[in-house]
């Protein structure tokens, strides 16, 4: 042991040697480009015109955040994908993580081909739903013509409001698996002792959900809620396929406004822009997920 | 007496009561899951019967469930004339190599900071705010840069990025299996003359490789579902099966219907076998990798 | 001596071989003059990828040159071919583009005129169709391409909804005159609202007005259908001081009407790309549909279509005028073929060029129906071939022939991508009712102003002159009272 902390005394060099492949590779692919993508925001570069650029100062900040309703818009759209997304994921993946943790049976394979969608990528996810929606030939249409509660030309993206909702619809698709598995170890992880307990008192199963498994639950929810939400503001590949935020601009996300703006027109300084105004936005998010796993640190401590 | 009689009888009632409860749950909770297996499989089922469709099943109606004859006509023509074997080929080889890369660089850098703790609060804040942080934000600046040093178009290029944009997951499952790991035998092995490298590589690597293991898939098939760095920054060399399948799209999917449907098949083959693999590790390795688009 | 003889005759047998071998016919190496290159090809669709495969074989047997295509979905191929190109190098030899966009493509181009002097190449220019000649060879009067796919619109109409007795009977108890393929937009939208929603085939299946491509993406679909009904109103993009004039009256009515007849339409529509609509009409769900020229090949093809043989083909719709009927059917992107000024095998693609440009070699490309290439040599148009390819090619053939006069281009100057595409942007948002069509219209002029002034006004107002000046001799000009007097 005191050998062991000679050594380490003598090369104090070593945690700094064994981590710097990947501070350096960090500091090169990711932190230098952020800031020279910062520096670019507030320039003028503009490919389709050249390759020569001016400093315009904040101008581009003030087009993104008070005159350009497009990218407002798009802001509003990702909120409208977000918020019943969320709402649906948590209450099916709870629902289903539920059904799971009380089968006896084949769990373990239940779990993993329940888990696939997570693991798909979303512009297979997306293509994939292309095809079931297909008017005339989708599968939907046709099974709901079969079964006689569908028109076959049910159309999915038909009004604004319906093409959320569609968006929304492949999204639980493709992500309620992810909530079901972090609930499910949520559940797993609490003690049987407690349910015994209760019931020996008496109290019913609905009663012992309530007044056990929800509070105990309550973090993992909230880190599953947030873990989803951060992800939800760069819904790109979905939308790229699926809709490509039509009809009109009703499921441009934010991600998807960017990319039409930097690799469209080719506004690279305009994109830069709007870029730092998502990593604002999802940086807020990331800090309050801090907090809260601050948060039941220090209770889970006490 | 009567009473006595009675009891017992009341008691079997409530066990059979009960038992029907048991059962009526069991059958509702798999129920409940059937349910959730159709809606969560049923789009595969689709995709799958449609590739192995002829042409004239696909607008059938009544639709076509499973095709009388199934042919890999789509799939022939997917590998030949719309060089998916080149796509697939190429997809297989950026993912393992940035799998690979990960790794390696990954895995000192876990070990610093499970062992010394390095970099203490903020390498680990820095590494979640790097998870969190939107790829949209970074594609502009490494397009500009990389068209500069010629890397569009290159593996390299690619497996750079990838390799990148997986470190805070890698380093973060890595730390937990090296906490796990007991420092003792690896001193031992060091008072035996080994340098600290040799140590990590000897002794510690054989015995965390099935955590290894689980990193490595974990970055494999991020990599395989990448799509916006892709899209931007693939050319015909390079291109992934994500960008073929965008391919198809163009002008709408109706006139290449079967070799869009067997692209998706082969896109999600990965999915499949990972899920399966990774069963216990699911939930670990889906809430820390973030390279969703 | 006996040295310098032995000498003298190996030299001479050495100096014959080589003049016979420079002189005899190479067997093999004639016949694949370049055997051994490969040339890389970039194409914005599958369909396009497909319809190379069907010369590749021709090709290199004939030069011994294969060709590698890459796909980049036209979602994303403005964007990604121009980047390369503008930051100076492009890994490709042979280039697909839009013609619209030649303001923006054609410095990037290898000027063929050289190259046809040098080796002797023959495009047989004078066999394209005049129309394509004039918006798809020339960058600032230099020959830079070839046309490979001849887009226009046409209209198709399904000859089973217009003959039925009963149908007949029904129109003109409803609208006091007789049913025929429309000839106005009024028609157009009096047919579409009549046949929505039943069967005018005699089945009990609910079928649908007519079809269109309304989704905003690719180079805008949804402008192409606007724009037929706004210039046959006396739309014109610009005035000459590059004022955009998308938002007057003409504009305001085509985007209404377009708008209140949206029910008519097939569900999905706002986000139909080219195939879907084409694909209802084969399959007899729409009885009328104005479309790229591709569809007639579709409409022929027994192996997917229903109405072979009882398909209409004619002028897309007009407006009446003073008794007189003008018709302004679009003649949209289609597709062009160039050597990137980059290649460094531009003599073997020069030759692949030529090669898949010939007028047997095209005829087999533009005759595909999988291709979705159409036809743009007169040659194509009067193939004994093509023209009994299936029942009623002949009248397909005639029907583009006959549209030829009337046709409208895109406004093909510097950013031209960019200003159809958030016009498109504005006109979807209006069919989704997302806006009024005089707000969604309104915006649309603010953006284009804006491109306007990114660009650089000058230079812009100087390329949109001679567009303007060409566009007039055609006949093609802004007038502000059509809007109102147009039946």
């Amino acid at each position: 042991m005191r050998i062991g902390a000679i050594v380490m005394k003598r090369k104090q060099w070593e945690p700094f040697a064994f981590a710097s492949p990947s501070v350096f590779l960090i500091g090169l692919v990711i932190v230098f480009p952020l800031a020279y993508s910062f520096y670019l925001s507030f320039q003028n570069f503009d490919l389709s015109v050249g390759s020569e650029y001016n400093y315009v100062g904040g101008k581009n900040y003030v087009e993104a955040l008070f005159k350009d309703e497009r990218f407002l818009g798009s802001i509003w759209n990702t909120a409208m994908i977000i918020a019943p997304s969320l709402a649906v994921e948590l209450l099916l993946g709870l629902g289903i993580a539920l059904l799971l943790s009380r089968a006896s049976r084949g769990r373990p394979v239940i779990t993993a081909l329940l888990a696939i969608p997570a693991m798909v990528s979303p512009v297979m996810a997306a293509m994939a739903w292309r095809m079931m929606f297909g008017i005339k030939f989708g599968a939907i249409n046709n099974l709901g013509r079969q079964l006689g509660i569908l028109d076959v030309y049910f159309d999915w993206f038909g009004s604004p409001l319906l093409a959320i909702m569609t968006v929304v619809l492949v999204d639980v698709w493709h992500n309620t698996p992810f909530m079901m598995l972090v609930l499910l170890a949520g559940i797993q992880s609490i003690p049987q002792e407690l349910y015994d307990a209760a019931k020996a008192d008496g109290a019913t199963p609905w009663r012992s959900f309530w007044s056990i498994t929800l509070p105990l639950l309550q973090f993992t929810m909230v880190v599953g809620v947030m873990i989803r939400l951060i992800d939800l503001t760069k819904l790109f590949g979905l939308i790229f396929i699926l809709t490509y935020g039509g009809p009109g601009s009703s499921t441009e996300t934010v991600a998807f406004n960017t990319y039409l703006v930097g690799f469209k027109d080719f506004r690279m300084s305009y994109a830069a822009a709007l870029s730092y105004v998502i990593v604002g936005g999802v940086l807020v998010l990331t800090l309050v997920f801090l907090w809260i796993q601050r948060i039941r640190e220090t209770r889970t401590a006490a | 007496m009567a009473i006595a009689i009675e009891r017992p009888r009341i008691a079997a009632r409530r066990v059979k009561r009960y038992r029907v409860h048991r059962a009526l749950g069991h059958v509702l909770t798999y129920l409940g899951l059937f349910a959730a297996l159709v809606f969560f499989l049923g789009p595969f089922f689709w995709i799958v019967t449609t590739s192995l469709k002829g042409n004239e099943d696909f607008f059938a109606f009544p639709p076509v469930w499973i095709p009388a004859e199934p042919s890999l006509a789509h799939y022939v023509a997917l590998f030949t004339r719309s060089s998916g074997a080149r796509y697939f080929t190429n997809s297989l080889v950026i993912s393992s190599l940035s799998m690979v890369a990960a790794l390696v660089v990954s895995l000192p850098t876990a070990y610093s900071i499970a062992r010394w703790r390095f970099g203490g609060g903020f390498l680990s804040t820095l590494l979640l705010v790097l998870r969190m942080l939107p790829a949209i934000a970074l594609i502009i600046p490494i397009y500009i840069m990389y068209k500069m040093l010629g890397l569009t178009n290159s593996y390299l290029g690619l497996v750079i990025i990838y390799t990148v944009l997986y470190i805070p997951f890698a380093v973060w499952l890595l730390v937990g299996f090296l906490r796990d790991f007991p420092v003792e035998i690896e001193e031992a092995a060091m008072i035996d003359g080994c340098s600290r490298l040799r140590a990590l590589v000897q002794v510690v690597v054989p015995i965390i490789a099935p955590g290894m293991a689980v990193v490595a898939l974990f970055a494999f098939i991020a990599t395989w579902n990448e799509f916006l760095f892709a899209i931007v920054l693939t050319g015909i060399e390079t291109k992934t099966m994500m960008v073929l399948v965008t391919s198809f799209t163009t002008g709408g999917t109706d006139m290449f219907y079967g070799e869009a449907s067997a692209s998706v098949v082969l896109g999600v083959l990965p999915a499949f076998a990972v899920a399966f693999m990774l069963q216990r590790y699911l939930v670990k390795g889906l809430a820390l990798g973030g390279t969703k688009g | 001596m006996k040295r310098f003889a032995l000498l003298a005759s190996i030299a001479v047998v050495v100096v014959g071989l080589a003049v016979l071998a420079t002189f005899a016919p190479r067997p093999a190496g004639a016949a694949r003059p370049y055997e051994g290159e490969t040339i890389r090809a970039v194409v914005n669709a599958e369909y396009v990828k497909y319809s190379l495969s069907l010369v590749e074989k021709d090709v290199y047997d004939k030069l011994g040159i294969k060709i590698e295509t890459e796909v980049i979905p036209a979602d994303a191929f403005v964007a990604k071919t121009l980047l390369e190109f503008n930051s100076g190098s492009s890994p490709w030899d042979l280039v697909m583009f839009g013609p619209s966009n030649m303001p923006d493509y054609g410095r990037h181009f290898e000027p063929l005129e050289p190259w046809i002097a040098k080796l002797k190449l023959d495009f047989g220019v004078d066999d394209i169709v005049p129309v394509f000649a004039k918006v798809m060879l020339r960058y600032q009067g230099k020959l830079v391409s070839m046309p490979y796919d001849g887009d226009i619109h046409i209209m198709y109409w399904n000859k089973v909804a217009f003959e039925r007795a009963d149908n007949k009977k029904k129109f003109k108890a409803k609208y006091a005159y007789d049913l025929q393929p429309p000839k106005t937009w009024k028609q157009w939208d009096d047919a579409a609202e009549f046949f929505h929603g039943w069967g005018w085939d005699g089945s009990d299946r609910k079928l649908f007005g007519a079809g269109a491509s309304y989704k905003p993406s690719g180079s805008g679909y949804s402008y192409h259908w606007w724009r037929s009904r706004f210039f046959s109103y006396g739309g014109q993009y610009f005035d000459k001081d590059m004022k955009p004039l998308i938002n007057t009256a003409a504009a305001v009515r085509a985007l209404d009407e377009m708008v209140r007849t949206m029910p008519y339409y097939p569900p999905g529509v706002l986000l139909f790309e080219s195939e879907e609509p084409k694909t209802l009409l084969v399959k007899g769900d729409i009885p009328l549909l104005y479309t790229w020229t591709s569809a007639g090949k579709r409409v022929g093809n027994p192996a997917e279509s229903v109405i072979v043989g009882k398909a209409g083909f004619g002028l897309v719709p007009g407006a009446e005028i003073d008794g007189k009927v003008v018709h302004r059917p679009a003649i949209t992107p289609g597709r062009g073929m160039a050597v990137s000024k980059y290649s460094k095998k531009k003599e073997a693609t020069m030759k692949v060029l030529e090669f898949i440009s010939l007028p047997d070699q095209s005829l087999k490309i533009v005759m595909d129906a999988k291709t979705i290439m159409d036809p743009w040599r007169v040659s194509h148009l009067r193939s004994p071939i093509f023209r009994k390819a299936f029942p009623d090619a002949d009248k397909y053939l005639d029907a583009i022939e006959a549209s030829f006069p009337y046709l409208v281009p895109d406004p093909v100057i510097p950013a031209a991508d960019e200003y159809q595409r958030k016009l498109s942007f504005e006109i979807t948002e209006a069919l989704a009712k997302r806006k009024s069509a005089k707000d969604a219209l309104d915006i649309a002029a603010k953006e284009w102003d804006k491109i306007t002034e990114r660009r650089g006004l000058e230079k812009q107002r100087a390329a949109w002159g001679e567009k303007l000046a060409e566009m007039k001799s055609l006949g093609i000009e802004y007038h502000p009272d059509w809007a109102a007097k147009a039946k």
